[in-house]
């Protein structure tokens, strides 16, 4: 009886599912002719809209001053200025760095181990548009030395949205290798662009300019895309590029909680195969080679590699800046629990648009903070006061920290470092740190060897800020004060008394230095171990200061004095056949140093990458 | 349908401006420029809006009409420099200050002072001086917002008078207020002004004032009663008339220019100081021709 009553249902549902499968199946079957024969009678016209840039929101650093329009980053917002024309103009958007030099310096950071392969990013810039749009192209309109863009990526947000931001995400529209164009002329570069399923008005692009013979300068940005969503996009099946996976789409904080399930999973002993014969020591030696996303995929794999990939001492040195786009609040915490023997950290870039707060990132540093000794922290949005507090407290044997172009920090939050007093390396490049704070931070840091202070505004006497330097911090190996508009040579001359060791001194644009006071040829006689000079638009440099250049500093290795009127072709001889180092010397705008010179003088010494910018 | 619409709103306007004091329309400047290089062998313009060493620009904003003159001081021909380098750079730079809208309508001296600025933060190594004279309309206000620094200048012209003038600024006979950028080892000699003496004004002006903005080369061999005449025969608000009539006053200014026996303003000014000299004085003429017409877009 029930058996049959049970058959008798099992085949009534039966054939009740396959009528309304059928069903279903004519009705989507008629649906899609109808969508079809609906494309073939009359396709949607959809109307292209063309965008030039509204505002540049963020970027990461520029050639030109905090309050001018010259070889700003915000001249990339509107049409363009200068395109098709080719130069160095000051109508365009310029990074502050190109080429190798700034790596060769040993003022820059030592890279990260564990940084993929395919994060070459230097400096990026965020681009907002009046109206979000599906892109179709993105056309960057690049005026000198063009190659340097190698991603572009697309925001969900919309930035001039009152509403809060919710899910924000970023999306790659294109990516490349760095590269360097034939010629320095201008081009209209217009990578093919991925399609994605959001609209947007926020771009971002990432350049890289290490390839580059000089400052690469882009003129403006144009998007391209349509209102409505494209309708091919329905019927495309989502191509899973390899390639992405190993990039990654999923979240570390995924990772990490899938992580802590994985552990009892394994239900097969049949072990790890060789793995459980090698040492422990040689695996933590195989697994340090993973960058960090793999890391905590492979955690989820086994017990033994759980074990190995949630040791702290994978996590000494931890770069977290390629990951700039998916590190959140949830993704640190999740790395706390690994990170107690953190010694290096890099999280520049990250907590872009609130993905990461300042309560997160402290409870992160007094987890993991205290055997801390490098922080690097550029770009990073999320940081207040409070957060600087949380790093003076806990990590007391800090030796470096970047905080460059954190310029919504507040004067106040600088404070803080005075109790950093093992700083070997500071980088306060565009910041608001106020006079009275460097000044306590130079009187408690005497261990100071790399001090970055360019382009520091609220700074307002650079001779007190010298003085100081000079009084307590002998061991400073390098300086950059590029634009700081009230050195004088009172200044400069009590710097090198009493900074004898500076190997580097980026003196850029301080337009206040008076070559006819003597200072230059003191500075050079003082600074017998110099091996970086930048007198970039010092106008006033001359032959006497190039030949005491000569004739003490021969371990002269990068030398920029753009714009003088006054060097000709005999001091700069002498110079390059007595300092036998140099490989780079910026001739740029020099008006007694033609291009047949420049040649010359090229031939001559072809060690020395002699740079000659141009301008109409 | 459109057009019942529109005349009914010009209607409710024109019945709605009578009754109510205050204009509340957006004023704005119609332009034209002319002028004459002094040297005819460079062509009449160069690199658009510069004569010889003089420079100009016209410059519109969402808020503000921006005019400018700039006269390149030409002594500096004699060092190997070219005057109208540095006239015309500044112009340029005034220029693309208000179009990108770093300025404050009330406040022109602060569009010198941040351009001059700018000029310094070039790579290339600009040198030269000139005067400069900058005239702001702000739309919503109706008021004119001038700086002027050295021997350029500009007029108001209302009902066939003069109701306005800038006032020359010269540290000696032939020598104006100017700004420069001299190469460091002549720093010392240099005569440089600080774009902050530049005198400036505000007033209120209204519909069909003609505004005349001028390089010393019009003013030096111009009287003010030619001008006017000249002004006279103004009758539209339309660009072309402007053109035109900017046109004649260049060409009848550059044709007094080289009178030997005409007793211009120039002239005039040498013989009150003791030159007896006459003729007219051989110069770049800039001319800016503006009228106050109503916004439209």
């Amino acid at each position: 009886m029930f058996p049959m009553l049970t058959l008798l249902s099992m085949f009534y549902y039966i054939c009740l599912r396959r009528r309304s499968r059928s069903g279903t199946r004519s009705e989507a079957l008629g649906s899609r002719r109808a969508v079809e024969l609906g494309q073939r009678s009359a396709l949607p016209v959809t109307v292209e809209v063309e965008q030039y840039g509204k505002e540049v929101l963020d970027f990461s650093s520029h050639y030109g001053s905090e309050n001018s329009m010259s070889y700003t980053m915000w001249n990339l917002a509107g049409v363009p200025n200068v395109y098709p024309s080719s130069g160095d103009f000051t109508q365009t958007a310029v990074f502050r760095t190109y080429g190798s030099w700034w790596e060769q310096c040993t003022s820059s950071a030592q890279r990260f181990r564990r940084t993929p392969p395919s994060f070459h990013s230097q400096d990026y810039l965020e681009l907002a548009f009046e109206e979000p749009v599906y892109p179709t192209a993105v056309e960057v309109l690049e005026t000198y030395h063009p190659g340097a863009v190698i991603k572009i990526l697309a925001c969900s947000l919309n930035p001039f949205s009152q509403n809060p931001p919710v899910d924000v995400r970023w999306e790659v529209l294109w990516a490349g290798k760095p590269n360097k164009a034939l010629t320095p002329q201008a081009r209209q570069f217009s990578p093919s662009i991925k399609q994605i399923n959001f609209a947007t008005n926020l771009l971002r692009l990432e350049v890289n300019s290490s390839l580059l013979e000089y400052y690469t300068e882009l003129d403006a940005v144009i998007l391209r895309g349509v209102r409505e969503r494209p309708i091919l996009a329905l019927y495309k099946i989502p191509v899973i590029d390899i390639n992405d996976l190993s990039d990654s789409e999923e979240e570390i904080s995924e990772a990490g909680g899938l992580c802590c399930r994985s552990g009892g999973e394994n239900r097969h002993n049949l072990g790890n195969g060789y793995f459980d014969r090698l040492p422990y020591e040689l695996i933590q030696l195989i697994v340090s080679h993973l960058p960090v996303p793999d890391l905590c995929r492979l955690a989820q794999s086994c017990k033994l590699f759980h074990k190995h990939c949630c040791d702290p001492l994978q996590y000494i040195q931890l770069s977290l800046q390629p990951y700039w786009a998916r590190l959140t609040d949830a993704s640190l915490s999740h790395l706390l629990s690994r990170c107690t023997l953190l010694q290096r950290l890099n999280m520049s870039w990250t907590g872009n648009r609130g993905a990461v707060t300042a309560a997160g990132f402290c409870s992160f540093m007094k987890a993991c903070g205290v055997s801390l000794v490098c922080l690097e922290l550029s770009c990073c949005h999320f940081l207040t006061e409070a957060c600087l507090e949380v790093i003076a407290q806990t990590c007391p044997c800090l030796q470096e920290l970047n905080l460059a172009s954190c310029d919504r920090l507040q004067p106040q939050a600088f404070n803080h470092i005075v109790k950093l007093t093992n700083l070997r390396r500071l980088v306060l490049y565009r910041t608001k740190v106020e006079q009275s704070a460097i000044l306590s931070i130079l009187t408690f840091c005497p261990e100071l060897k790399h001090l970055n202070l360019g382009s520091c505004v609220m700074i307002e006497d650079y001779d007190v800020v010298a003085s100081m330097l000079s009084a307590r911090c002998h061991s400073l190996r390098s300086l950059d004060l590029w634009r700081c508009r009230n050195l004088s040579e009172h200044g400069l001359a009590e710097l090198v008394s009493g900074c004898r060791l500076l190997e580097e001194l980026e003196l850029g644009w301080c337009s206040t230095l008076q070559s006819s006071s003597g200072c230059f040829q003191h500075l050079a006689r003082s600074l017998p171990r110099l091996r970086k000079l930048f007198l970039t638009a010092n106008r006033t440099v001359c032959d006497s200061d190039l030949e005491e250049l000569a004739a003490n500093c021969s371990a002269l290795e990068h030398l920029d004095i753009l714009g003088t009127r006054m060097v000709s072709s005999a001091s700069l001889r002498k110079l390059l056949q007595c300092c036998p180092q140099l490989k780079l010397l910026d001739v740029s705008f020099c008006s007694q140093v033609d291009s047949r010179l420049v040649q010359e003088l090229s031939g001559l010494f072809p060690n020395v990458s002699i740079k000659k910018s141009f301008t109409q | 349908m459109l057009s019942v619409l529109s005349y009914g709103r010009l209607v409710a306007r024109a019945v709605i401006g009578g009754l109510s004091q205050t204009d509340s329309r957006d004023y704005s400047l119609v332009s034209a420029s002319f002028g004459f290089g002094k040297d005819f062998r460079k062509g009449i313009l160069k690199k658009g809006m510069c004569y010889g060493d003089d420079a100009c620009f016209i410059a519109r904003h969402r808020c503000a009409d921006v005019l400018g003159v700039a006269d390149g001081v030409g002594g500096w021909r004699d060092y190997g420099v070219d005057p109208s380098q540095f006239s015309g750079t500044l112009m340029r730079t005034c220029e693309r200050l208000v179009k990108e809208g770093r300025f404050v309508p009330s406040n022109p001296v602060g569009i010198l002072t941040t351009s001059y600025y700018e000029l310094l933060q070039n790579k290339v190594p600009l040198l030269g001086s000139s005067t400069a004279c900058i005239v702001v309309l702000d739309r919503q206000s109706h008021q004119l917002h001038t700086a002027n620094l050295g021997d350029s200048g500009f007029l108001v012209v209302r009902g066939g008078e003069v109701v306005h003038r800038s006032d020359e600024q010269q540290h000696y006979f032939n020598t104006p207020f100017q700004l420069s950028i001299a190469p460091p080892e002549a720093e010392g000699s240099v005569l440089s002004d600080s774009p902050e003496a530049a005198d400036s004004s505000s007033f209120d002006v209204q519909l069909g004032d003609i505004i005349l903005t001028a390089t010393d080369g019009l003013f030096d061999n111009m009287p003010d009663y030619m001008i006017l005449q000249e002004l006279k025969k103004l009758k539209n608000t339309n660009y072309e008339s402007i053109q035109q009539t900017a046109r004649s006053i260049a060409e009848q200014a550059h044709v007094l220019a080289y009178d030997p026996n005409y007793m211009s303003p120039f002239a005039q000014f040498a013989c009150d100081n003791g030159l007896n000299v006459r003729g007219g004085k051989p110069d770049d003429i800039t001319v800016l021709l503006s009228i106050v017409a109503e916004y439209t877009d």
